[in-house]
């Protein structure tokens, strides 16, 4: 009879691997599913203690859905105090100023659309699309890690973008 | 290739350098590409791994791993089971309680095949469950026992212990009153140290402290149970407190000397026959009054 030796993850050594494989997938995926003004590091914290405390009852290959599931479920929790915050107030950030005011002045209106227009996506399209234009992810790694297909993840990315583009229009 | 797979295959990064080239003969470049850079503004705040670690590290120290997660169900259960227990022995060892009011007669079955009648204003306890183990009860006031044969049977009153195994019996204990009738078997009695042994017939009579000797009775139950009270050579007021607890009414008895001793019985069903039986033998006159009844001599 074979018996896993490693059938949980509550040794350090093995938790802080696994803490440093998908810390930062969990933050990117909170970031951008509810924005950065519901603390998404504070919850990533929160997530693992959960998992820490739970270690002997979770199986390695359901520790990632698993902290996902309470990273998201924590996220759930906190807008539900907080349903007056929902608006996605993502400040762009400014990394060069010497240009003229004019074209300073354009691009801010630019962005300002562009925040309105994905704050007006679905959580599941902005989720997906984000992780790939920003963080360059391919569609298979991110179906990996929201746990769907990867057909889905394209229409989802592809909607998102049709649907920006059309809104930066109009606006 | 058509646009639309050109743009797909854009957004997964996945391009050839030739399709790059086609990609970028397409009006939508330019936009796309403005689009692309202005997502950029909106990058996730930097997540420093190594940071989040040690602060993660730092918090788990103060929660230190759940190994022990069977011991908080086994609390749990063994919450429960002692609630379960406590109340089983609470509601098991509660004990049982009658009382009557004035003028209020009751029969008993107990949880063997004795009976208790208690007369009025009396009160029994006794433990239903430890009954098969222990035949006990207490006794305020008046009660006539018939008493299945078995282990011993105990009735405690606040002056003096009645013993008997298997018998038919009579205990009033009232204010500085303490009688007990033994009608058929053998009763033994304790009052204070003294333990008497009483045969059918025989009564043990205590009034202020004091024993007094009587002569047997013939009957075979007392009077009460029949509806009627009867008094041999009893001081009137013990009569008197009889009366007023069969028919809860208050005597005012002026100046009539209470100590004289009474032989007679009254009835209690009709309160006037009664008054005449307890007040002719002593050449009294009595008058009701709101529940009060007024005795004068003549």
């Amino acid at each position: 009879m074979i018996k896993n030796l490693h059938d949980t993850i509550c040794d350090e050594i093995r938790f802080n691997t696994f803490f440093k494989k998908h810390s930062k997938d969990l933050h990117d995926f909170l970031y951008y599913k509810f924005g950065d003004h519901l603390n998404p590091k504070d919850k990533v914290q929160e997530a693992f203690i959960k998992l820490w405390e739970n270690c002997g009852k979770v199986k390695p290959e359901k520790a990632k859905s698993y902290l996902f599931t309470i990273g998201n479920n924590l996220m759930l929790n906190e807008v539900k105090h907080q349903k007056v915050k929902l608006k996605y107030r993502e400040k762009p950030q400014k990394h060069h100023t010497n240009e003229n005011p004019e074209f300073l002045m354009e691009e801010n209106e630019y962005l300002n659309k562009l925040q309105t227009a994905i704050s007006n996506l679905t959580e599941a399209q902005r989720t997906a699309f984000l992780l790939n234009r920003i963080e360059g992810k391919k569609h298979k790694e991110i179906a990996e890690l929201l746990d769907i297909s990867t057909k889905a993840v394209e229409k989802r990315i592809y909607g998102a973008l049709k649907k920006l583009r059309k809104d930066i229009k109009e606006l | 290739m058509n646009r639309e797979d050109l743009i797909q295959k854009w957004l997964d990064n996945a391009l050839t350098t030739e399709e790059f080239k086609a990609f970028k003969q397409l009006e939508d470049y330019d936009e796309l590409m403005a689009l692309d850079n202005g997502l950029k503004q909106f990058k996730a705040q930097d997540f420093n791994t190594d940071l989040e670690l040690q602060r993660l590290t730092n918090s788990l120290k103060n929660t230190p791993a759940k190994a022990t997660s069977w011991f908080k169900p086994l609390l749990r259960v063994a919450a429960i089971l002692a609630i379960c227990l406590g109340s089983y022995y609470y509601t098991t060892t509660l004990d049982t309680s009658i009382d009557t009011l004035m003028a209020q007669k009751e029969t008993i079955a107990l949880p063997d095949t004795s009976t208790v009648t208690i007369n009025a204003l009396s009160s029994i306890v006794f433990n239903e469950h430890s009954w098969s183990d222990d035949r006990a009860l207490s006794l305020e006031g008046e009660g006539y026992f018939k008493v299945a044969k078995g282990s011993k049977f105990k009735v405690n009153t606040p002056v003096g212990t009645v013993t008997v195994l298997g018998t038919e019996f009579n205990v009033k204990q009232r204010t500085n009153y303490f009688e007990v009738i033994c009608y058929e078997g053998s009763v033994s009695v304790e009052y204070n140290t003294n333990v008497v042994i009483l045969k059918p017939g025989d009564s043990f009579l205590v009034i202020d402290g004091k024993t007094i000797e009587k002569t047997p009775v013939t009957s075979t139950t007392p009077s009460w149970i029949n509806n009627e009270s009867s008094f041999t050579s009893m001081p009137f007021k013990t009569i008197i407190s009889e009366f007023e607890r069969q028919y809860n009414v208050t005597f005012n008895v002026n100046t009539i000397n209470e100590e004289q001793l009474f032989t007679g019985s009254f009835t209690h069903n009709d309160i006037d026959l009664a008054l005449k039986a307890i007040t002719l033998p002593l050449n009294l006159t009595y008058a009701k009054k709101d529940g009060t009844i007024i005795l004068k001599s003549e």
